[in-house]
């Protein structure tokens, strides 16, 4: 520190050395007079009283005299510092380049580690830091959770609630500002004929809106008398990108009316850009929710039976989580009116709305917390690649450095020299960094978080001040111990010997800055290998069918809830009929290997109805289920569920057929242990009903999650259920279900134009969210792992490289003294093995430790697995041997005539 | 000796900068060439001097450094930059078409006036 010292010293003395200097001028200027006087013939004491006369008041002058000096070197000093920056600047342009393949291998390993940091920043900024949109203060905006207590399944945590809760902590809680409650924007049909498209529309109690704080863009909020239960005001507030791609942004909508479904809305406001609620997710537009179940559930707003809102709360200023959770659980178990026992001991809990609906932080956030931290190690290792780099340019300039010391530059001025220098290059990686960023982040938000809806570019403002927080730090760090060191040389000693030997400092320097790099490349690559291995482990499970080989259609009718009744059961046959034609024509089209028709489809809807087996007085829990499914023949082999014992669906199995079953390997197990299963009985919706006889057992499918306990399952031929709906047309490709999924809707409309709008997605669509936070945690891992490695392989290639170049002479020397070219490969090599290998030890050392907190973050992959550890180490390990024995090589070939004429 | 003129201001400066066309002097040195070059006909206190080389040198029009006098003693020499030299030129053709305009307007003859 000792230069940085030094020049506010000398900032601060300059006034005080005007004023000496001022007086030594003036004490000059009357000795002078007072010499020519006395040699024109006047006495000593004549003198000085005529010299002090001519010069004026000396006091008064004196004072001036001083004030005008300082006025003057702050005038000149300000302008000597800009001039000097400006020749700064110029040498640094000069010197880098003319040195092209330095700067551009800094300022792209600068871009890559800034850009990655700014990446991640952007991407924590919205998930963790600020919120959903719009929020005002979010941190103190929290969600309410249930935890029940469950004999089969433990306690179970859940964000949906009822009315009734929302009515209940409303009322009577005196721990929150506000409560509200919302359902999450789902999608549904917006507009009517050529103009429809699908929209994401969500519910909210009119009170969300002052609760998080936004003001609308247009118009206004729906307030408390529309949306007052039993039915609310059909109003809808659209949101802001909807308004703009819908609208054109015409202001004029406000009072206009929109079809949503198939009734009308009046369109009360537009609500600011980017709002979405309480979630990150998209949404369209907000209808009360008052209006949400009027139609299904009479009784919804007293009823503990239909949950499926969530509720928020905004905390009092000075209430703690814990308090408001202890007053809601309390609130809830006084208010709770049913007969069921777990559900009146359940307890309430207040937690970030960032939390999944399980009441967890999610994995997305929690990896992308791990990852900001990686991308600052990554940081590090480019710091350390590029001080090195910077360090060992230094010390080839040594006689140049002398050189100007000795010429007269200051210390002070050298050591802002080279800040300058690893400034400028920091300047230039940063803005790099920038378009780093802005691809990096688009591709992130594109394949990694698609569900989140992000309304500024990836290279927002805060984005911006953090690169420039970073680059400029950077800029300081690198630039700081090359600097330090070039000041501490030996004037005399570098100008005498020449710029060939390095000094012990700056080898040891560069030594431990290889050790750093090695060790955090080795950590990023085995977490790399980690995640890349938990992706693998989510791919190759067996989810007991092939969500990647179907695709699954839905067709998106209008509602028909505001039809007569005597219509509606027209209607329906009308569109099971429309459905089942549909069926027909798909499964001849050539690319279609198989089709089928379900009602109940893994990761989709789920259904439990009434079931008796004889035998049994009732169904052992397995925690929820058994689950209902309906389906067409070749349903199994659609999908590609295994049949374990007897058949499967034919199209003979229908409305009019005998009545069958098939059911799933855990329930034939659970019901008929040691029993066969086949010609069982199955009591399905009502005991009146004939018995469904068993007649195939299929292998069991995953419903919810990837990683979940058994369940029961069974299935019924399509046209023998009663009272459940909802169906999903499934089709097989034969090839490439992606593509065959673009050209389908098309190919579908021509054979029945009547079809409505379809909905085409692939199965794997709906699990999709649940790999996400692996394949997130794989690829950006994998990238920075990658990052890293390349770093320091350049880093370590570079050092060994320059030494190899500045220690030819010497090399030439001992080969003319008949050292064997593979001794001198075999130092040169261990100049850079040595910091490396130790690197890598300690680097598995902190892999090992830090295993600990990665393991949860991980699938079925030990943070200790055998295979990535080995495969990292020897991956590193391979890289570095490449890096040094290039050089190396290239030392032992060293011609000694042409090495003694260098220099 | 005659009454010593009052200076005008700002003339002093361009004296000064003059003065340091002969070669970089030291504040005492350019004293004694105006005296002599006056023959003590301007006046001048000393200090105002200082204060004329403070102002130029703000302005970049002279440069100063520390030298070594005759007699072995530390003096601040002067001398003009390229702008000083050029605001020399152009100030003292400015002065030249003042004086000439007034002195002509001064000794025009009586009764030649229309």
């Amino acid at each position: 520190m000792k230069p940085i010292r030094r020049l506010f010293a000398l900032a601060l003395r300059r006034p005080e050395l005007a004023r000496r200097q001022t007086d030594e001028e003036i004490a000059f200027h009357i000795d002078a007079r007072v010499e020519q006087l006395m040699e024109a013939g006047l006495s000593r004491d004549e003198a000085e009283a005529e010299a002090h006369r001519r010069f004026g008041d000396l006091a008064r002058a004196r004072q001036e005299l001083h004030a005008s000096a300082e006025r003057r070197e702050e005038r000149l000093g300000m302008g000597d510092r800009i001039d000097e920056l400006v020749g700064d600047a110029r040498y640094v342009v000069r010197s880098l380049r003319r040195s092209p393949t330095f700067t551009v291998t800094v300022a792209a390993t600068l871009a890559l580690a800034i850009g990655a940091n700014a990446t991640m920043f952007g991407v924590v900024d919205r998930l963790l830091v600020r919120g959903p949109e719009h929020v005002r203060d979010p941190g103190r905006v929290m969600r309410a959770y249930r935890t029940e207590v469950n004999a089969a399944q433990g306690p179970q945590t859940y964000a949906s609630l009822g009315y009734i809760s929302y009515t209940l902590l409303r009322d009577q809680a005196r721990a929150f500002d506000g409560v509200a409650a919302y359902a999450t924007p789902g999608e549904r049909t917006v507009g009517q004929g050529g103009d429809a498209e699908p929209a994401f529309i969500g519910y909210a109690t009119w009170d969300l809106f002052p609760l998080l704080g936004v003001r609308p863009a247009l118009g206004r909020f729906f307030g408390a008398d529309e949306d007052r239960p039993p039915e609310g005001q059909h109003v809808v507030v659209l949101g802001h990108a909807f308004w703009t791609r819908h609208f054109a942004s015409d202001t004029a909508v406000i009072g206009a009316s929109i079809i949503i479904g198939n009734e009308p809305y009046t369109i009360v406001g537009v609500a600011p850009r980017g709002f979405t609620g309480v979630e990150l997710g998209r949404a369209d537009g907000w209808l009360p929710m008052s209006l949400r179940s009027a139609s299904t559930t009479s009784n919804w707003t007293t009823t503990w039976n239909a949950e499926w809102l969530m509720v928020v709360a905004r905390l009092k200023a000075g209430v703690t989580p814990q308090a408001a959770s202890d007053e809601a659980t309390h609130i809830h178990r006084a208010g709770y009116t049913g007969s069921n026992r777990s559900l009146a001991q359940a307890s309430m809990t207040l937690a970030p709305i960032s939390y999944t609906r399980q009441g967890r932080e999610s994995a997305e956030v929690a990896i992308s917390r791990w990852l900001v931290g990686v991308s600052l190690l990554v940081l590090v290792i480019a710091c350390a690649n590029v001080a090195n780099l910077l360090l060992a340019r230094a010390i080839g300039r040594r006689r140049e450095i002398a050189v100007r010391l000795a010429l007269g530059i200051t210390p002070g001025r050298l050591v802002r020299l080279l800040l300058t220098e690893s400034l400028a290059l920091a300047l230039l990686g940063g803005g790099a960094a920038l378009l780093v960023a802005f691809w990096g982040g688009k591709a992130i938000r594109a394949v990694l978080l698609p569900d989140i809806f992000w309304a500024s570019s990836p290279v927002d403002g805060r984005v911006m001040i953090v690169a420039l927080l970073l680059t400029v730090t950077t800029g300081f760090v690198v630039g700081l111990v090359p600097a330090l060191l070039a000041r501490r040389q030996d004037l005399h000693d570098t100008l005498g010997a020449g710029a060939r030997d390095s000094g012990v400092r700056p080898s040891r320097v560069r030594a431990g800055l290889l050790f750093t790099q090695s060790a955090l490349a080795l950590v990023l690559v085995i977490d790399a290998g980690l995640f890349a291995r938990s992706l693998a482990n989510v791919r190759a499970l067996d989810l007991g069918f092939e969500p990647r080989k179907v695709l699954s259609i839905d067709l998106i009718w209008p509602s028909i809830g505001n039809l007569p009744p005597d219509q509606v059961q027209a209607e329906r046959a009308r569109r099971r009929a429309g459905l089942l034609g549909a069926l027909e024509q798909v499964r001849h089209l050539p690319d279609v290997a198989d089709a089928a028709i379900a009602v109940g489809t893994p990761f989709g809807n789920s259904f439990v109805v009434s079931l008796r087996v004889p035998g049994h007085d009732s169904i052992p829990d397995l925690g929820g289920g058994p689950y209902i499914s309906v389906v067409t023949g070749r349903y199994f082999e659609t999908v590609g569920t295994r049949l374990i014992a007897g058949r499967t669906f034919t199209s003979a199995d229908g409305p009019g057929s005998e009545r069958v079953a098939i059911v799933n390997e855990p329930m034939a197990r659970t019901l008929w242990p040691g029993a066969d299963p086949l010609a069982q009985c199955l009591m399905v919706f009502n005991d009146s009903l004939p018995c469904a006889r068993v007649v195939g057992v299929v292998a069991e499918a995953r419903r919810f999650q990837l990683r979940e306990p058994p369940a029961m399952q069974y299935y019924v031929p399509y046209g023998q259920e009663s009272g459940i709906g909802g169906s999903v047309l499934l089709v097989r490709p034969r090839a490439d279900a992606l593509r065959f999924a673009e050209a389908l809707p098309a190919a579908m409309r021509a054979g029945d134009p009547t079809l409505p709008r379809l909905r085409v997605r692939l199965m794997q669509d709906a699990i999709d969210p649940q790999v996400r936070p692996w394949r997130l945690g794989a690829t950006l891992f994998a990238a920075f792992g990658f990052l890293a490695l390349a770093v320091a392989a350049i880093g370590l290639y570079s050092v060994i490289a320059y030494m190899v170049a500045q220690r030819t002479r010497e090399f030439g020397v001992r080969l003319a003294l008949g050292a064997r070219g593979r001794n001198i490969a075999a130092l040169v090599a261990a100049r850079g093995l040595l910091p490396a290998g130790l690197g890598f030890a300690a680097g598995l050392g902190i892999a090992l430790i830090a295993g600990r907190f990665i393991g949860p973050l991980l699938f079925e992959t030990s943070p200790h697995d055998l295979p990535v550890l080995a495969a990292s180490a020897a991956s590193l390990v391979l890289v570095a041997l490449l890096a040094c024995l290039v050089p190396a090589w290239r030392a032992s070939r060293v011609d000694p005539v042409v090495a003694l004429r260098t220099d | 000796m005659p009454d010593p003129f009052p200076l005008i201001r700002g003339t002093l400066d361009l004296l000064v900068l003059k003065a340091l066309c002969f070669g970089p002097m030291h504040g005492f040195e350019i004293t004694c060439w105006l005296e002599r070059q006056s023959g003590g006909r301007l006046d001048v206190e000393d200090s105002a001097l200082y204060q004329a080389l403070y102002r130029l040198e703000a302005r970049r029009l002279i440069d100063a450094e520390w030298g070594v006098t005759g007699n072995r003693r530390r003096a601040r020499y002067y001398r003009p930059t390229a702008t000083g030299r050029a605001h020399l030129r152009a100030e003292t053709s400015r002065w030249l078409r003042y004086t000439e305009t007034v002195s002509g307007l001064l000794t025009a003859p009586l009764g030649a006036q229309p």
